[in-house]
């Protein structure tokens, strides 16, 4: 620590610190321009100008560190003088044209002008001009206004890692502009629009629609796309969103955002947005009351259960809704209908991977902190691109790389593309090949620990690859070298885990191998989520083989507390393939879906949709109509994520708050759509809140036992949520094919290594723009991705004579569709991609899917794509 | 270890260099060598966008696009670098730019004249070309010659206390 004088005031600070920082802790405020939280010091503003006892000129506080019996004055005739001037020269070019620019009220320029500006200013000359471009969808630049402070261009590039904007040109003359000097073309993450001090770089979305103090309302709460959890602040006027904002510092994505958290929310502001209940007379769907919507499920599943069986009813969970919405759903099956048989989409990939995960590691492995990512020294990541799955948790590892972090991606690295040391990037199929090899190469540099026999067991029997295996991955085998050598040699790892590693290939195998380097090397393990709340949900019992807070089903009873007894049914549950089959051969009858659109969702979209016609009753609860409620019988409203309080557990295990705007819609929270109809089917307790239902969750899940409400209202509760007792051990495991490797006789690419026959293999994409059905309600993200489009690699598209924009037929087993092509260059040989978010072409419709027999989790079949011309 | 993304490796997208395919694949080599004098991707900017100024006469968007490719700067930052500096050209011009100082040291010394002289002779002003693709202007702000005023670049070369009896001389050999 330091001692120093600021304004006659005695204050200590750490010795790295900054004077703007010594003096912010006792509460001196230094004005300042450039400087913002989460950036570099810049210096570049002269604003924050102090005056230092013994040095000549006055320096800038927030770049000159603290010293030992420094006197420092910060308000003083000369410094005032100084930044009088300062605020005069910015005001030679930056316009007074605060009436109608959207800043005013909220501008930093506009405030410090009014506390230490001149009355006037002296600079007879015009001002520069220079043409507001309003051209992008998303940000409107007015270069005008710009005071070239780069808060913006530094935290593109810096916290970012988009580099997407610059300074460009010389003098009075220097501009921030992207690299079309027009629209941006970029990531879209806004988080320029969050730094820039003036109205240089404004919302296109909101423009000239709302002035800073019509804010009526902030509401401080949890993004609902992703399963990063970042947290967001929505300003409300009325009971509309005016726009959501993070503030810089605060939750764990520290304020930052990405496209689909910032400008993607218009979707719950719809006009699509479902207005009352439904349900379908002759084929048509007719609104009615609520009442007679509840009583017509009541008595339709009070029906179901007495001539068939509770086991005859099931339901689909929700990612997107709370714990508690999915915690009421779960009791509904449960305890009051008395069925096992509830699952989710989280059972395509992220459960199966969660529950695998942590029977090798025990139950904590996956509960990690995601803003910690940037402090490791090495990040393996597998399955996926993180930084358009779960963007901000993969700004996270940009981050880290920035600081030195070495950075190994296996498959295509997509956002990450530079910031990667080892670009492990094979063709389809021969993942598993590489991650085998290193699997080896690290378990011969760091040995075997004997911590965990199973996994070391499993290690040793793997074969080493020959080399014309190694050879048809397309990965050069010095390069896996070097990127195990850089593995072996972490000392804070983290692996990242993503869907695709599940999806083709042998899913057990693949993740094993990733296990294995994360056993290996001791690293942390985080799995990429795309929806904000699988984990949440499976913590809520929302699988068929566990109860709330993880322990399996044991048929009992559970006491809770005002003598309230719970049964758990003794029938093996169904999970969601189960249900599918189920409702085909006619063992199910009724389905309750909330929050989800499986017809969607699911490959092989003909089955799916063929089972839920076999239903005798399908039930769906949501915000819009969907693929699936074009089947149901009943169709209930739902509140989107602005609209209900609650809590949602991030894919690291932190359970945060979600908190109500304003409803826009007459839907109802689910979980009291729930509570309602379990009411009518025999439930005795009621809830007034949803923190009556959490406080029932907490008694029954021994997970949320000591968890404190409080906190997570406050800044959310991490794992183990104030237990220390719930610590799973590591268990032996299956895998599949450990001893052998793919081999798949084809065609050499480019590069000499080989993919399967002439055809491609038609993978999912997953935008960072879009998470499949909210966004594609966005009027603004819409605006930047408006259609489908089949990714193609540069090699492939010259074999197949396609250039960008061409149209073309991607024929499949499953079906065929007419998209257009857009060329990209980290798709690999051998692969096209599409995204499952538009109605008319989607990746789901194309292909089919099969179950793994180990991990329960679905692999992408019938996916071998045929392109033509049109 | 090279820490960025070589992206000499990935090959170009279609119909970026069409006509200009051996270029491409000079610079490609030439930026491959450079990388090896520089210890980060930005330090390698600038000669490399020389050496794509050399090989192609003038640095269009395309190009830009191609060092950023080949130095793994962002196109947007390469933007920002060319822009700033005067030497950069981001437009075609002559055979022969002219890059006359007027800054201070030099207008004293007649830089003024010169100017007016080459309006007269080649009706040049600052940015354009003469008809013939012959010359063309760029007025600069101080090319760190002040003791030799007035100066000017042509092309790649210097030349000091130039004044009305010899600009014309000088520049005939500007073809």
């Amino acid at each position: 620590m330091v001692k120093l004088t600021i304004n006659e005031q005695e204050v200590e600070a750490g010795r790295d610190s900054t004077i703007l920082e010594a003096a912010k802790s006792v509460g001196i405020i230094i004005p300042t321009l450039c400087h913002t939280k989460g950036l570099e010091a810049y210096g570049g503003c002269r604003m924050c100008l102090v005056q230092i006892e013994r040095v000549p000129r006055l320096q800038t506080a927030c770049t000159t560190k603290v010293n030992e019996g420094m006197v420092v004055f910060t308000e003083t005739e000369e410094i005032n003088k100084a930044r009088r001037a300062v605020l005069e020269f910015l005001l030679i070019n930056h316009p007074l044209d605060c009436p109608v620019c959207d800043k005013a009220g909220e501008c930093l320029l506009q405030d410090h002008v009014a506390r230490y500006g001149a009355s006037e200013g002296r600079f007879a000359e015009g001002k520069r001009v220079h043409p507001e471009n309003v051209n992008d969808p998303f940000i409107v630049r007015n270069m005008q206004r710009c005071i070239l402070c780069a808060r913006c261009t530094r935290m593109c590039g810096e916290a970012q890692g988009a580099y997407a904007i610059s300074v460009t040109g010389r003098g009075a003359h220097s501009f921030v502009e992207p690299f079309s000097g027009d629209r941006y073309n970029c990531e879209y993450c806004g988080n320029c629009l969050t730094v820039c001090p003036v109205g240089a770089i404004m919302s296109r979305l909101h423009r000239h629609s709302y002035r800073p103090w019509y804010v009526e309302k902030e509401v401080e709460t949890v993004c609902g796309f992703c399963g990063v959890g970042c947290t967001t602040f929505l300003q409300m006027r009325a009971a509309t969103i005016i726009r959501t904002l993070p503030k810089l510092g605060t939750g764990v994505n520290k304020g930052l955002l990405c496209v689909r958290g910032r400008f993607g929310y218009d979707y719950v502001e719809s006009e699509g947005r479902l207005k009352t209940p439904m349900i379908r007379v002759n084929g048509v769907l007719e609104p009615v009351s609520w009442e007679k919507a509840l009583a017509y499920i009541t008595t339709r599943l009070k029906d179901i259960a007495k001539r068939h069986s509770p086991k005859a009813i099931a339901a689909i969970a929700s990612g997107m809704c709370s714990n508690e919405d999915n915690y009421m759903l779960q009791k509904l099956m449960r305890f009051v209908i008395g069925s096992n048989n509830i699952d989710s989409t989280a059972r395509l990939s992220y459960a199966p991977a969660k529950t695998y995960i942590e029977k090798i590691f025990g139950t904590a492995a996956t509960a990690n902190n995601i803003s910690d990512i940037e402090k490791s020294d090495g990040i393996f990541t597998a399955g996926g691109d993180p930084t358009a799955i779960n963007p901000v948790l993969g700004i996270q590892i940009r981050s880290a790389w920035r600081r030195g972090a070495k950075v190994v991606v296996s498959g295509q690295p997509g956002g990450l593309g530079n910031f990667i040391d080892y670009d492990l990037n094979s063709v389809p199929l021969h993942e598993e090949t590489v991650l085998n090899t290193i699997v080896i190469g690290l378990a011969e540099m760091k040995g075997y620990t004997g911590k965990n026999p199973y996994i070391e067991k499993k290690i040793k029997a793997l074969r080493v690859p020959c080399e014309p295996e190694l050879r048809a991955t397309g990965v050069l085998l010095e390069n896996m070298e070097e990127a195990i050598d850089d593995l072996s040699r972490l000392k804070n790892p983290v692996v990242v885990v993503g869907p695709a590693l599940l999806q083709s290939g042998i899913p057990s195998k693949n993740l094993f191998l990733v296990a294995a380097i994360a056993y290996l090397i001791d690293a942390r393990v985080y799995l990429l989520s795309k929806k904000p709340n699988y984990r949440g949900l499976i913590d809520m019992g929302c699988v068929p083989d566990s109860i709330p807070g993880g322990l399996p089903v044991r048929p009992g009873q559970i006491k809770l507390k005002k003598g309230v007894t719970l049964t758990v049914p003794s029938d093996k549950g169904m999970n969601l393939f189960e249900m599918i089959e189920g409702a085909l051969d006619g063992s199910l009858k009724a389905l309750y879906v909330m929050g989800e659109n499986p017809v969607f969702n699911l490959p092989d979209r003909e089955k799916t949709e063929k089972a839920l016609k076999a239903l005798e009753l399908l039930v769906v609860q949501d915000i819009f109509m969907t693929e699936t409620t074009r089947h149901a019988h009943v169709v209930i409203p739902a509140s989107a994520w602005s609209e209900k309080d609650g809590t949602m557990t991030n894919l690291g295990g932190r359970i945060q708050f979600l908190r109500k705007g304003a409803a826009v819609s007459t839907g109802r929270s689910e979980w009291r759509v729930i509570a309602d109809i379990a009411k009518a089917l025999g439930m005795n307790e009621t809830y007034s809140d949803s923190k009556e239902v959490w406080e029932e969750i907490t008694q029954i899940s021994v997970l949320h036992s000591a968890s404190e409400y409080e906190e997570i209202k406050g800044v959310g509760l991490m794992w183990p949520y104030g237990s220390v007792q719930f610590q799973g051990g590591a268990e032996d495991f299956e895998v599949e094919g450990l001893e052998i490797l793919p081999e798949v006789p084809g065609r050499k690419t480019s590069e000499g290594c080989v993919v399967p026959g002439n055809k491609l293999y038609l993978l999912p994409e997953r935008s960072l723009f879009h998470s499949g059905s909210t966004t594609r309600k966005s009027k603004a993200i819409l605006s930047v991705s408006p259609e489908p489009y089949l990714a193609i690699n540069t090699v492939e598209a010259g074999r197949l004579g396609l250039c960008n924009d061409d149209t073309v037929w991607v024929k499949t087993a499953r079906g065929a569709a007419v998209v257009t092509v857009k060329i990209v260059m980290d798709c690999p040989e051998g692969v096209v991609m599409l995204s499952n978010t538009f109605e008319k072409v989607n990746f789901n419709a194309l292909v089919g899917y099969a179950v793994d027999p180990v991990l329960k989790c679905m692999v992408l079949t019938d996916n071998e794509a045929h392109i033509e011309k049109l | 270890m090279d820490t960025m993304r070589c992206a000499a490796d990935t090959p170009a997208p279609l119909g970026a260099a069409k006509d200009g395919a051996s270029e491409s694949a000079m610079l490609k080599d030439k930026i491959k060598v450079l990388k090896k004098l520089y210890p980060h991707a930005r330090s390698v900017l600038l000669p490399a966008l020389y050496a794509a100024q050399q090989l192609y006469g003038w640095l269009s968007e395309d190009a830009l696009e191609e060092v950023s490719r080949l130095t793994g700067v962002s196109p947007a930052e390469v933007k920002g670098v060319v822009t700033f500096y005067s030497l950069f050209k981001t437009r075609p011009l002559g055979r022969n730019v002219i890059y006359l100082c007027t800054n201070v040291a030099c207008l004293i010394m007649g830089a003024d004249t010169l100017e007016d002289f080459l309006h007269n002779t080649y009706s040049l002003s600052n940015g354009e070309t003469t008809a013939d693709g012959r010359f063309s202007l760029v007025i600069m702000e101080c090319i760190g010659a002040c003791d030799k005023a007035p100066a000017m670049l042509v092309n790649d070369d210097c030349h000091f206390n130039i004044s009305m009896d010899n600009i014309r001389e000088i520049l005939d050999n500007y073809k």
